[in-house]
Protein backbone atom coordinates (compact mmCIF):
# COMPACT_ATOMS: atom_id res chain seq x y z
CA UNK A 1 0.00 0.00 0.00
CA UNK A 2 2.69 1.92 1.09
CA UNK A 3 4.72 1.74 -2.15
CA UNK A 4 1.33 1.65 -4.15
CA UNK A 5 0.36 4.85 -2.69
CA UNK A 6 3.62 6.48 -3.06
CA UNK A 7 3.55 5.35 -7.15
CA UNK A 8 0.36 6.99 -7.43
CA UNK A 9 1.25 9.83 -5.58
CA UNK A 10 4.27 9.87 -8.19
CA UNK A 11 2.09 9.22 -11.37
CA UNK A 12 0.15 12.10 -10.25
CA UNK A 13 2.99 14.13 -10.22
CA UNK A 14 4.53 12.58 -13.53
CA UNK A 15 0.59 13.73 -15.06
CA UNK A 16 0.98 17.12 -13.41
CA UNK A 17 4.25 17.47 -14.88
CA UNK A 18 3.57 16.33 -18.56
CA UNK A 19 0.05 18.52 -18.87
CA UNK A 20 2.41 21.65 -17.66
CA UNK A 21 4.91 20.96 -20.23
CA UNK A 22 2.46 20.71 -22.77
CA UNK A 23 0.93 23.95 -21.86
CA UNK A 24 4.14 25.62 -22.54
CA UNK A 25 4.63 23.44 -25.20
CA UNK A 26 1.45 24.20 -26.77
CA UNK A 27 1.87 28.28 -25.93
CA UNK A 28 4.87 28.78 -27.56
CA UNK A 29 3.56 27.20 -30.83
CA UNK A 30 1.00 29.83 -30.23
CA UNK A 31 3.53 32.69 -29.72
CA UNK A 32 5.82 31.75 -32.70
CA UNK A 33 2.18 31.17 -34.95
CA UNK A 34 2.00 34.46 -33.83
CA UNK A 35 5.40 36.04 -34.85
CA UNK A 36 5.52 34.40 -37.75
CA UNK A 37 1.58 35.44 -38.98
CA UNK A 38 3.32 39.47 -37.84
CA UNK A 39 6.36 38.56 -40.34
CA UNK A 40 3.50 38.01 -42.79
CA UNK A 41 1.43 41.37 -42.18
CA UNK A 42 -1.27 40.34 -40.38
CA UNK A 43 -2.35 40.84 -36.27
CA UNK A 44 -1.84 37.94 -33.71
CA UNK A 45 -4.42 34.98 -33.21
CA UNK A 46 -6.48 35.76 -30.36
CA UNK A 47 -7.02 32.71 -27.48
CA UNK A 48 -10.27 32.00 -29.18
CA UNK A 49 -9.78 32.46 -32.70
CA UNK A 50 -7.67 29.38 -32.75
CA UNK A 51 -7.89 26.82 -30.11
CA UNK A 52 -6.14 23.88 -29.20
CA UNK A 53 -7.38 21.58 -31.77
CA UNK A 54 -7.39 23.97 -34.74
CA UNK A 55 -4.12 24.80 -34.22
CA UNK A 56 -2.96 21.77 -34.52
CA UNK A 57 -5.77 20.85 -37.43
CA UNK A 58 -5.07 24.45 -39.55
CA UNK A 59 -1.08 23.36 -39.12
CA UNK A 60 -0.41 27.71 -39.21
CA UNK A 61 3.44 26.64 -39.07
CA UNK A 62 3.58 24.49 -41.99
CA UNK A 63 1.37 26.77 -44.29
CA UNK A 64 3.47 29.72 -43.53
CA UNK A 65 6.81 27.38 -44.19
CA UNK A 66 5.40 26.63 -47.37
CA UNK A 67 4.29 30.47 -48.02
CA UNK A 68 8.24 31.47 -47.20
CA UNK A 69 9.53 29.19 -49.33
CA UNK A 70 7.38 30.76 -52.26
CA UNK A 71 8.72 34.07 -50.58
CA UNK A 72 12.19 32.73 -51.25
CA UNK A 73 11.80 31.26 -54.02
CA UNK A 74 10.25 34.67 -55.50
CA UNK A 75 13.06 36.71 -54.39
CA UNK A 76 15.77 34.54 -55.71
CA UNK A 77 14.18 34.91 -58.92
CA UNK A 78 13.58 38.88 -58.66
CA UNK A 79 17.55 38.93 -57.32
CA UNK A 80 18.09 37.09 -60.59
CA UNK A 81 16.01 38.82 -62.79
CA UNK A 82 17.41 42.40 -61.24
CA UNK A 83 20.90 41.42 -61.51
CA UNK A 84 20.30 40.85 -65.12
CA UNK A 85 18.56 44.04 -65.64
CA UNK A 86 21.61 45.90 -63.83
CA UNK A 87 23.92 43.79 -66.07
CA UNK A 88 21.96 45.04 -69.18
CA UNK A 89 22.07 48.60 -68.14
CA UNK A 90 25.40 49.23 -66.59
CA UNK A 91 26.23 47.35 -70.25
CA UNK A 92 24.12 49.93 -72.37
CA UNK A 93 25.81 52.61 -70.16
CA UNK A 94 29.36 52.04 -70.30
CA UNK A 95 29.40 51.23 -74.11
CA UNK A 96 27.05 54.20 -74.96
CA UNK A 97 28.84 56.55 -77.48
CA UNK A 98 27.27 59.45 -75.53
CA UNK A 99 28.42 60.83 -71.97
CA UNK A 100 26.21 59.72 -69.38
CA UNK A 101 26.25 61.84 -65.78
CA UNK A 102 24.01 61.40 -63.42
CA UNK A 103 23.90 64.99 -61.03
CA UNK A 104 22.14 65.37 -57.75
CA UNK A 105 19.91 68.37 -56.91
CA UNK A 106 23.36 70.03 -55.52
CA UNK A 107 25.41 69.32 -59.08
CA UNK A 108 27.47 66.38 -57.97
CA UNK A 109 28.14 63.86 -59.95
CA UNK A 110 26.97 60.91 -59.07
CA UNK A 111 27.84 58.63 -61.46
CA UNK A 112 28.99 58.65 -64.91
CA UNK A 113 30.06 56.33 -67.82
CA UNK A 114 33.11 55.80 -69.41
CA UNK A 115 32.73 58.21 -72.56
CA UNK A 116 31.85 60.83 -70.05
CA UNK A 117 35.06 60.69 -68.64
CA UNK A 118 36.43 59.86 -72.41
CA UNK A 119 34.86 63.36 -73.22
CA UNK A 120 35.08 66.03 -70.65
CA UNK A 121 37.20 64.00 -67.69
CA UNK A 122 40.81 64.62 -68.54
CA UNK A 123 42.94 63.19 -65.66
CA UNK A 124 40.58 63.88 -62.70
CA UNK A 125 40.74 60.22 -60.87
CA UNK A 126 37.81 61.60 -58.90
CA UNK A 127 35.06 62.28 -60.08
CA UNK A 128 31.78 61.29 -57.99
CA UNK A 129 30.88 63.62 -54.68
CA UNK A 130 32.73 66.91 -56.92
CA UNK A 131 30.67 69.32 -58.91
CA UNK A 132 29.62 69.04 -62.60
CA UNK A 133 31.26 72.45 -63.34
CA UNK A 134 33.73 71.97 -61.80
CA UNK A 135 35.17 68.60 -63.85
CA UNK A 136 33.17 68.86 -67.18
CA UNK A 137 33.50 73.06 -67.39
CA UNK A 138 36.42 73.69 -65.75
CA UNK A 139 34.96 76.52 -63.57
CA UNK A 140 34.43 77.23 -60.00
CA UNK A 141 30.74 78.19 -59.80
CA UNK A 142 27.53 77.03 -62.22
CA UNK A 143 27.83 78.67 -65.58
CA UNK A 144 25.17 80.96 -66.60
CA UNK A 145 23.48 79.27 -68.62
CA UNK A 146 23.29 75.46 -67.72
CA UNK A 147 20.70 72.93 -68.57
CA UNK A 148 21.58 70.94 -65.39
CA UNK A 149 19.89 73.90 -63.48
CA UNK A 150 17.47 74.64 -65.66
CA UNK A 151 16.23 70.77 -65.67
CA UNK A 152 16.37 70.98 -61.53
CA UNK A 153 14.67 74.46 -61.82
CA UNK A 154 12.05 74.10 -64.49
CA UNK A 155 11.70 70.24 -63.63
CA UNK A 156 11.50 69.46 -67.48
CA UNK A 157 14.10 67.99 -69.91
CA UNK A 158 16.94 70.47 -71.41
CA UNK A 159 17.96 70.66 -74.91
CA UNK A 160 21.23 72.64 -75.60
CA UNK A 161 21.94 72.64 -79.68
CA UNK A 162 25.19 73.71 -79.40
CA UNK A 163 27.85 74.18 -76.39
CA UNK A 164 31.86 74.55 -76.65
CA UNK A 165 33.40 73.10 -73.25
CA UNK A 166 37.03 72.28 -73.17
CA UNK A 167 37.65 72.58 -76.86
CA UNK A 168 35.12 70.59 -78.00
CA UNK A 169 31.50 71.48 -79.47
CA UNK A 170 28.41 69.38 -77.62
CA UNK A 171 24.86 69.04 -77.76
CA UNK A 172 23.73 68.67 -74.50
CA UNK A 173 20.21 66.74 -72.91
CA UNK A 174 19.24 66.98 -69.25
CA UNK A 175 16.42 65.35 -68.00
CA UNK A 176 14.82 65.00 -64.78
CA UNK A 177 15.74 62.36 -62.53
CA UNK A 178 12.52 61.36 -60.33
CA UNK A 179 12.97 59.54 -57.01
CA UNK A 180 10.18 56.83 -56.05
CA UNK A 181 7.55 59.56 -54.56
CA UNK A 182 7.85 61.52 -58.28
CA UNK A 183 10.26 64.30 -56.85
CA UNK A 184 13.31 65.05 -58.44
CA UNK A 185 16.46 64.23 -57.07
CA UNK A 186 18.64 64.67 -59.67
CA UNK A 187 19.31 64.65 -63.46
CA UNK A 188 20.82 62.70 -66.13
CA UNK A 189 22.68 64.83 -68.71
CA UNK A 190 23.85 62.85 -71.86
CA UNK A 191 26.62 64.64 -73.82
CA UNK A 192 26.98 64.21 -77.41
CA UNK A 193 29.90 64.88 -78.80
CA UNK A 194 29.59 66.71 -82.37
CA UNK A 195 32.85 68.31 -83.00
CA UNK A 196 33.56 66.59 -85.91
CA UNK A 197 30.04 66.61 -87.26
CA UNK A 198 30.20 70.70 -87.01
CA UNK A 199 33.53 70.33 -88.83
CA UNK A 200 32.36 68.37 -91.72
CA UNK A 201 28.86 70.66 -91.99
CA UNK A 202 30.91 73.54 -91.86
CA UNK A 203 33.67 72.21 -94.83
CA UNK A 204 30.57 71.56 -96.72
CA UNK A 205 29.23 74.72 -96.33
CA UNK A 206 32.58 75.68 -97.57
CA UNK A 207 32.91 74.06 -101.25
CA UNK A 208 28.91 74.75 -101.67
CA UNK A 209 29.42 78.43 -100.94
CA UNK A 210 33.27 77.73 -102.99
CA UNK A 211 31.10 76.07 -105.90
CA UNK A 212 28.23 78.72 -106.10
CA UNK A 213 30.72 81.49 -106.17
CA UNK A 214 32.52 79.55 -108.96
CA UNK A 215 29.53 79.77 -111.42
CA UNK A 216 28.60 82.89 -110.52
CA UNK A 217 32.02 84.10 -111.06
CA UNK A 218 32.45 82.49 -114.18
CA UNK A 219 29.02 83.62 -116.06
CA UNK A 220 30.06 86.97 -114.74
CA UNK A 221 33.77 87.55 -115.92
CA UNK A 222 33.38 85.55 -118.75
CA UNK A 223 30.65 88.58 -119.74
CA UNK A 224 33.12 91.02 -118.82
CA UNK A 225 36.13 90.20 -120.26
CA UNK A 226 35.07 91.39 -123.84
CA UNK A 227 34.38 94.74 -123.24
CA UNK A 228 37.57 95.01 -120.96
CA UNK A 229 39.37 93.74 -123.53
CA UNK A 230 37.66 96.79 -125.58
CA UNK A 231 38.37 99.00 -123.76
CA UNK A 232 42.04 98.28 -123.17
CA UNK A 233 42.80 97.89 -126.70
CA UNK A 234 40.99 101.47 -127.49
CA UNK A 235 42.61 103.21 -125.00
CA UNK A 236 46.43 101.73 -126.45
CA UNK A 237 44.92 102.95 -129.39
CA UNK A 238 44.14 106.48 -128.46
CA UNK A 239 47.37 106.46 -126.60
CA UNK A 240 48.91 106.03 -130.19
CA UNK A 241 47.66 108.72 -131.52
CA UNK A 242 49.87 111.69 -132.55
CA UNK A 243 48.21 114.54 -131.56
CA UNK A 244 47.17 113.32 -128.07
CA UNK A 245 48.69 115.80 -125.54
CA UNK A 246 50.45 114.77 -122.47
CA UNK A 247 47.82 115.42 -120.35
CA UNK A 248 45.58 113.31 -122.34
CA UNK A 249 48.42 110.39 -122.60
CA UNK A 250 48.07 110.73 -118.71
CA UNK A 251 44.69 110.17 -118.66
CA UNK A 252 44.59 107.18 -121.27
CA UNK A 253 47.51 105.44 -118.62
CA UNK A 254 45.05 105.54 -115.75
CA UNK A 255 42.39 104.14 -118.13
CA UNK A 256 44.99 101.18 -118.99
CA UNK A 257 46.17 100.43 -115.67
CA UNK A 258 42.81 100.03 -114.32
CA UNK A 259 41.66 98.08 -116.83
CA UNK A 260 44.54 96.11 -116.74
CA UNK A 261 43.13 95.51 -112.91
CA UNK A 262 40.17 94.85 -113.87
CA UNK A 263 41.30 91.72 -116.24
CA UNK A 264 43.95 90.73 -113.45
CA UNK A 265 40.54 90.45 -111.10
CA UNK A 266 38.78 88.80 -113.89
CA UNK A 267 41.37 86.27 -114.21
CA UNK A 268 41.53 85.64 -110.59
CA UNK A 269 37.87 84.94 -110.91
CA UNK A 270 38.37 82.31 -113.33
CA UNK A 271 40.80 80.21 -112.09
CA UNK A 272 39.28 79.96 -108.86
CA UNK A 273 35.92 79.42 -110.97
CA UNK A 274 37.00 76.29 -113.76
CA UNK A 275 38.32 74.60 -110.70
CA UNK A 276 40.76 72.78 -113.27
CA UNK A 277 41.71 69.61 -112.63
CA UNK A 278 45.46 69.76 -112.22
CA UNK A 279 47.51 67.51 -114.59
CA UNK A 280 49.85 65.44 -112.82
CA UNK A 281 53.35 65.70 -114.07
CA UNK A 282 56.64 64.60 -112.37
CA UNK A 283 57.86 68.05 -111.28
CA UNK A 284 60.33 69.83 -109.23
CA UNK A 285 58.53 71.85 -106.29
CA UNK A 286 61.67 73.89 -105.91
CA UNK A 287 61.40 75.12 -109.98
CA UNK A 288 57.79 76.29 -108.82
CA UNK A 289 59.03 78.32 -106.11
CA UNK A 290 61.93 79.43 -108.19
CA UNK A 291 59.25 80.79 -111.31
CA UNK A 292 57.00 82.38 -108.69
CA UNK A 293 60.02 84.28 -107.03
CA UNK A 294 61.39 85.58 -110.54
CA UNK A 295 57.15 86.70 -111.06
CA UNK A 296 57.34 88.88 -108.36
CA UNK A 297 60.93 90.49 -108.28
CA UNK A 298 59.31 93.82 -108.90
CA UNK A 299 57.54 93.99 -105.89
CA UNK A 300 59.69 92.09 -104.13
CA UNK A 301 62.60 94.87 -104.98
CA UNK A 302 59.87 98.04 -104.90
CA UNK A 303 58.60 96.64 -101.04
CA UNK A 304 62.42 96.27 -99.58
CA UNK A 305 61.68 92.98 -99.28
CA UNK A 306 64.67 90.47 -98.09
CA UNK A 307 63.82 87.13 -99.54
CA UNK A 308 65.82 84.20 -97.54
CA UNK A 309 65.24 81.45 -99.39
CA UNK A 310 66.22 78.04 -98.12
CA UNK A 311 65.73 74.93 -100.89
CA UNK A 312 66.63 71.62 -99.90
CA UNK A 313 67.20 68.49 -101.59
CA UNK A 314 64.13 67.28 -101.90
CA UNK A 315 62.08 64.05 -104.21
CA UNK A 316 60.08 65.27 -107.51
CA UNK A 317 56.43 64.81 -106.62
CA UNK A 318 53.91 64.57 -108.75
CA UNK A 319 51.74 67.72 -108.98
CA UNK A 320 50.67 70.46 -111.65
CA UNK A 321 53.52 73.10 -112.28
CA UNK A 322 51.32 76.02 -113.31
CA UNK A 323 49.25 74.76 -110.10
CA UNK A 324 51.54 74.77 -107.82
CA UNK A 325 53.11 77.86 -108.84
CA UNK A 326 50.42 79.34 -108.56
CA UNK A 327 49.88 78.55 -104.80
CA UNK A 328 53.29 80.11 -103.48
CA UNK A 329 52.89 83.15 -105.76
CA UNK A 330 49.46 83.67 -103.81
CA UNK A 331 51.28 83.04 -100.51
CA UNK A 332 54.07 85.03 -101.38
CA UNK A 333 51.71 87.84 -103.10
CA UNK A 334 50.04 88.21 -99.12
CA UNK A 335 53.41 87.83 -97.49
CA UNK A 336 54.61 90.85 -99.59
CA UNK A 337 51.66 92.59 -99.43
CA UNK A 338 51.60 92.17 -95.63
CA UNK A 339 54.54 93.89 -95.22
CA UNK A 340 53.95 96.44 -97.66
CA UNK A 341 55.89 99.98 -97.01
CA UNK A 342 57.66 98.91 -93.91
CA UNK A 343 59.66 96.11 -95.89
CA UNK A 344 60.79 92.85 -93.80
CA UNK A 345 61.52 89.50 -94.61
CA UNK A 346 59.97 86.09 -96.15
CA UNK A 347 61.59 83.01 -95.88
CA UNK A 348 61.05 80.72 -98.13
CA UNK A 349 61.77 76.83 -97.48
CA UNK A 350 61.36 73.38 -99.18
CA UNK A 351 62.17 70.17 -97.23
CA UNK A 352 62.15 66.60 -97.72
CA UNK A 353 60.04 65.23 -94.98
CA UNK A 354 58.96 61.05 -94.77
CA UNK A 355 58.91 60.79 -98.96
CA UNK A 356 56.89 64.24 -99.41
CA UNK A 357 58.24 68.18 -100.07
CA UNK A 358 57.03 70.35 -97.83
CA UNK A 359 56.75 74.61 -98.46
CA UNK A 360 56.95 76.77 -95.92
CA UNK A 361 56.68 80.70 -96.73
CA UNK A 362 57.47 83.14 -93.10
CA UNK A 363 57.44 87.05 -92.88
CA UNK A 364 58.01 88.88 -89.74
CA UNK A 365 54.75 90.89 -91.02
CA UNK A 366 52.11 92.03 -88.62
CA UNK A 367 50.35 88.79 -87.93
CA UNK A 368 46.62 87.61 -88.62
CA UNK A 369 44.38 88.30 -85.40
CA UNK A 370 42.48 85.01 -84.00
CA UNK A 371 39.07 85.75 -84.89
CA UNK A 372 40.30 86.42 -88.94
CA UNK A 373 42.62 82.73 -88.62
CA UNK A 374 39.75 80.53 -89.28
CA UNK A 375 38.21 83.11 -92.35
CA UNK A 376 40.90 83.42 -94.69
CA UNK A 377 40.66 80.65 -96.91
CA UNK A 378 37.12 81.75 -97.37
CA UNK A 379 36.05 83.06 -100.48
CA UNK A 380 35.84 86.63 -100.64
CA UNK A 381 37.48 87.66 -97.12
CA UNK A 382 39.87 89.86 -97.23
CA UNK A 383 40.90 92.96 -94.80
CA UNK A 384 42.72 95.12 -97.70
CA UNK A 385 41.40 97.77 -98.79
CA UNK A 386 38.59 97.95 -102.02
CA UNK A 387 40.15 97.40 -105.03
CA UNK A 388 43.46 95.71 -103.58
CA UNK A 389 42.45 92.44 -102.92
CA UNK A 390 39.56 90.33 -104.23
CA UNK A 391 39.91 87.83 -101.17
CA UNK A 392 40.35 84.98 -103.59
CA UNK A 393 44.14 83.81 -103.06
CA UNK A 394 44.31 82.03 -100.36
CA UNK A 395 40.75 79.95 -101.11
CA UNK A 396 42.55 79.60 -104.31
CA UNK A 397 45.78 77.78 -102.88
CA UNK A 398 42.92 75.79 -100.69
CA UNK A 399 41.11 74.28 -103.76
CA UNK A 400 44.12 73.58 -105.46
CA UNK A 401 45.82 71.37 -102.67
CA UNK A 402 42.68 69.66 -101.92
CA UNK A 403 43.28 68.56 -105.46
CA UNK A 404 46.67 67.25 -104.84
CA UNK A 405 45.58 65.49 -101.56
CA UNK A 406 46.75 67.88 -99.55
CA UNK A 407 46.22 71.15 -97.71
CA UNK A 408 47.40 74.52 -96.42
CA UNK A 409 48.42 75.06 -92.76
CA UNK A 410 48.70 78.63 -90.98
CA UNK A 411 50.54 79.25 -87.77
CA UNK A 412 50.02 83.48 -86.98
CA UNK A 413 51.07 85.53 -83.83
CA UNK A 414 49.77 89.10 -84.08
CA UNK A 415 52.86 91.51 -84.10
CA UNK A 416 55.22 88.79 -85.00
CA UNK A 417 54.58 87.14 -88.35
CA UNK A 418 53.09 84.23 -89.83
CA UNK A 419 53.67 80.91 -91.67
CA UNK A 420 52.14 78.90 -94.24
CA UNK A 421 52.93 75.88 -95.50
CA UNK A 422 51.88 72.86 -97.44
CA UNK A 423 53.09 69.38 -98.01
CA UNK A 424 53.00 67.17 -101.42
CA UNK A 425 53.54 63.70 -101.30
CA UNK A 426 56.73 62.77 -103.27
CA UNK A 427 55.28 60.41 -105.59
CA UNK A 428 58.36 59.60 -107.64
CA UNK A 429 62.17 58.56 -106.56
CA UNK A 430 65.29 60.72 -107.59
CA UNK A 431 66.15 63.81 -105.89
CA UNK A 432 65.97 67.33 -107.53
CA UNK B 1 -13.35 25.84 -46.01
CA UNK B 2 -11.69 23.51 -48.45
CA UNK B 3 -15.07 21.94 -49.74
CA UNK B 4 -16.06 25.83 -50.13
CA UNK B 5 -13.27 25.85 -52.67
CA UNK B 6 -12.97 24.30 -56.61
CA UNK B 7 -11.41 24.24 -59.68
CA UNK B 8 -13.62 25.87 -61.95
CA UNK B 9 -11.85 25.65 -65.28
CA UNK B 10 -8.99 27.89 -64.61
CA UNK B 11 -10.68 29.76 -61.34
CA UNK B 12 -9.98 28.32 -57.89
CA UNK B 13 -12.71 30.02 -55.71
CA UNK B 14 -12.49 30.53 -51.83
CA UNK B 15 -15.16 31.15 -50.10
CA UNK B 16 -14.18 32.49 -46.98
CA UNK B 17 -16.92 34.82 -45.76
CA UNK B 18 -17.92 35.20 -42.10
CA UNK B 19 -13.93 34.38 -41.21
CA UNK B 20 -12.13 36.08 -38.53
CA UNK B 21 -8.93 37.33 -39.86
CA UNK B 22 -6.02 35.60 -38.52
CA UNK B 23 -7.15 32.63 -39.78
CA UNK B 24 -8.46 33.96 -43.40
CA UNK B 25 -4.97 34.82 -44.30
CA UNK B 26 -3.52 30.85 -43.24
CA UNK B 27 -6.74 29.67 -44.90
CA UNK B 28 -5.93 31.97 -48.27
CA UNK B 29 -2.28 30.80 -47.97
CA UNK B 30 -2.88 27.61 -47.95
CA UNK B 31 -4.76 27.47 -50.70
CA UNK B 32 -2.10 29.34 -52.89
CA UNK B 33 0.40 26.30 -51.32
CA UNK B 34 -1.79 23.95 -52.54
CA UNK B 35 -2.17 25.26 -55.77
CA UNK B 36 0.89 26.79 -56.26
CA UNK B 37 1.66 25.09 -59.43
CA UNK B 38 -1.09 25.77 -61.57
CA UNK B 39 -1.18 29.37 -60.48
CA UNK B 40 2.60 29.98 -61.19
CA UNK B 41 1.88 28.55 -64.42
CA UNK B 42 -0.48 30.92 -65.07
CA UNK B 43 -3.40 27.86 -65.73
CA UNK B 44 -5.49 29.20 -63.16
CA UNK B 45 -6.22 32.52 -61.01
CA UNK B 46 -7.23 31.92 -57.16
CA UNK B 47 -10.06 34.28 -56.42
CA UNK B 48 -10.86 34.52 -52.77
CA UNK B 49 -14.15 35.94 -51.26
CA UNK B 50 -14.08 37.70 -47.80
CA UNK B 51 -15.59 40.12 -46.31
CA UNK B 52 -12.72 40.83 -43.97
CA UNK B 53 -11.78 44.63 -44.63
CA UNK B 54 -7.93 43.39 -43.32
CA UNK B 55 -7.56 40.80 -45.34
CA UNK B 56 -7.67 42.97 -48.93
CA UNK B 57 -4.37 44.33 -47.60
CA UNK B 58 -2.79 40.77 -45.54
CA UNK B 59 -3.60 38.80 -48.71
CA UNK B 60 -2.28 40.89 -51.03
CA UNK B 61 0.70 41.88 -49.23
CA UNK B 62 1.42 37.73 -48.74
CA UNK B 63 0.81 36.70 -52.16
CA UNK B 64 2.38 39.96 -54.01
CA UNK B 65 6.00 38.93 -51.42
CA UNK B 66 5.32 35.23 -52.94
CA UNK B 67 5.34 36.49 -56.41
CA UNK B 68 2.18 36.93 -57.22
CA UNK B 69 0.05 39.49 -59.24
CA UNK B 70 -3.02 40.29 -57.31
CA UNK B 71 -5.77 41.88 -58.23
CA UNK B 72 -8.61 43.36 -55.43
CA UNK B 73 -12.32 44.32 -56.41
CA UNK B 74 -15.08 45.53 -53.83
CA UNK B 75 -17.96 43.88 -54.64
CA UNK B 76 -21.63 44.15 -52.62
CA UNK B 77 -20.92 43.15 -49.11
CA UNK B 78 -17.79 41.81 -49.85
CA UNK B 79 -14.48 42.02 -51.37
CA UNK B 80 -12.79 39.19 -54.32
CA UNK B 81 -9.30 39.01 -54.41
CA UNK B 82 -7.65 37.53 -57.50
CA UNK B 83 -4.36 35.70 -56.97
CA UNK B 84 -2.74 34.87 -60.23
CA UNK B 85 0.55 34.63 -62.10
CA UNK B 86 2.57 38.04 -62.80
CA UNK B 87 2.37 39.22 -66.39
CA UNK B 88 6.22 39.66 -66.84
CA UNK B 89 6.97 35.97 -65.88
CA UNK B 90 5.05 34.90 -69.07
CA UNK B 91 8.44 35.46 -71.08
CA UNK B 92 10.49 34.02 -68.34
N1 LIG C 1 51.13 86.75 -94.73
C1 LIG C 1 50.03 87.37 -94.24
N2 LIG C 1 50.13 88.24 -93.21
C2 LIG C 1 49.02 88.85 -92.73
N3 LIG C 1 47.76 88.64 -93.19
C3 LIG C 1 47.60 87.78 -94.20
C4 LIG C 1 48.70 87.09 -94.77
N4 LIG C 1 48.23 86.29 -95.75
C5 LIG C 1 46.90 86.46 -95.79
N5 LIG C 1 46.50 87.36 -94.87
C6 LIG C 1 45.12 87.79 -94.58
O1 LIG C 1 44.24 86.90 -95.23
C7 LIG C 1 43.31 87.62 -96.04
C8 LIG C 1 42.90 86.76 -97.22
O2 LIG C 1 43.96 86.52 -98.09
P1 LIG C 1 43.68 86.20 -99.60
O3 LIG C 1 44.97 86.00 -100.28
O4 LIG C 1 42.70 85.08 -99.66
O5 LIG C 1 42.94 87.47 -100.09
P2 LIG C 1 43.57 88.91 -100.37
O6 LIG C 1 45.05 88.83 -100.35
O7 LIG C 1 42.94 89.84 -99.41
O8 LIG C 1 43.03 89.19 -101.83
P3 LIG C 1 43.60 88.56 -103.19
O9 LIG C 1 44.59 87.53 -102.82
O10 LIG C 1 42.40 88.00 -103.85
O11 LIG C 1 44.21 89.70 -103.87
C9 LIG C 1 44.04 88.86 -96.39
O12 LIG C 1 43.15 89.90 -96.72
C10 LIG C 1 44.83 89.16 -95.12
O13 LIG C 1 44.01 89.78 -94.17
MG1 LIG D 1 46.09 87.43 -101.53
Amino acid sequence: MKTKKHENHTYIIESEDMERKNEMLLQYIKEKVNQLLQIMGTKPLRDEELNDESLIAIDPIGIIAESFEQVLDHLKESNRQLQLARDYLQAVFDTAGVGISIIDRDLKIIKCNEKQKELLVNGVSQIEGRHCYEVYCGIDSPPLICPAIETLEMERAVFLKEVTKKGKVFQIVTSPLRDRSGSISGVIEVSMDITEKKRALEAMCQSEKLAAVGQLAAGIAHELNNPLGNILGYAKLLLMEQDTTEFQKNRLEVIIEQAKRGSSIIKGLLEFSHQKMPVFERISLNACIELALRSLSDEIRSNNIEILTGLGTVPYVMADPKQMEQVIYNILLNAIQALEGKGGIVEIKSEALNGSVEVTIKDNGPGIPKEHLSRIFEPFFTTKPVGKGTGLGLSICAEILKKHSSNICVESEVGKGTKFSFRIMGGVTGNV
Amino acid sequence: MADKSGINLDVINLDIRGQICPACLLISLKEINKHKGLLRDGEANLIVKTDHRDATRTIPDAAIAMGYAVFVEKKKGYYEITVGRKDEDQKA
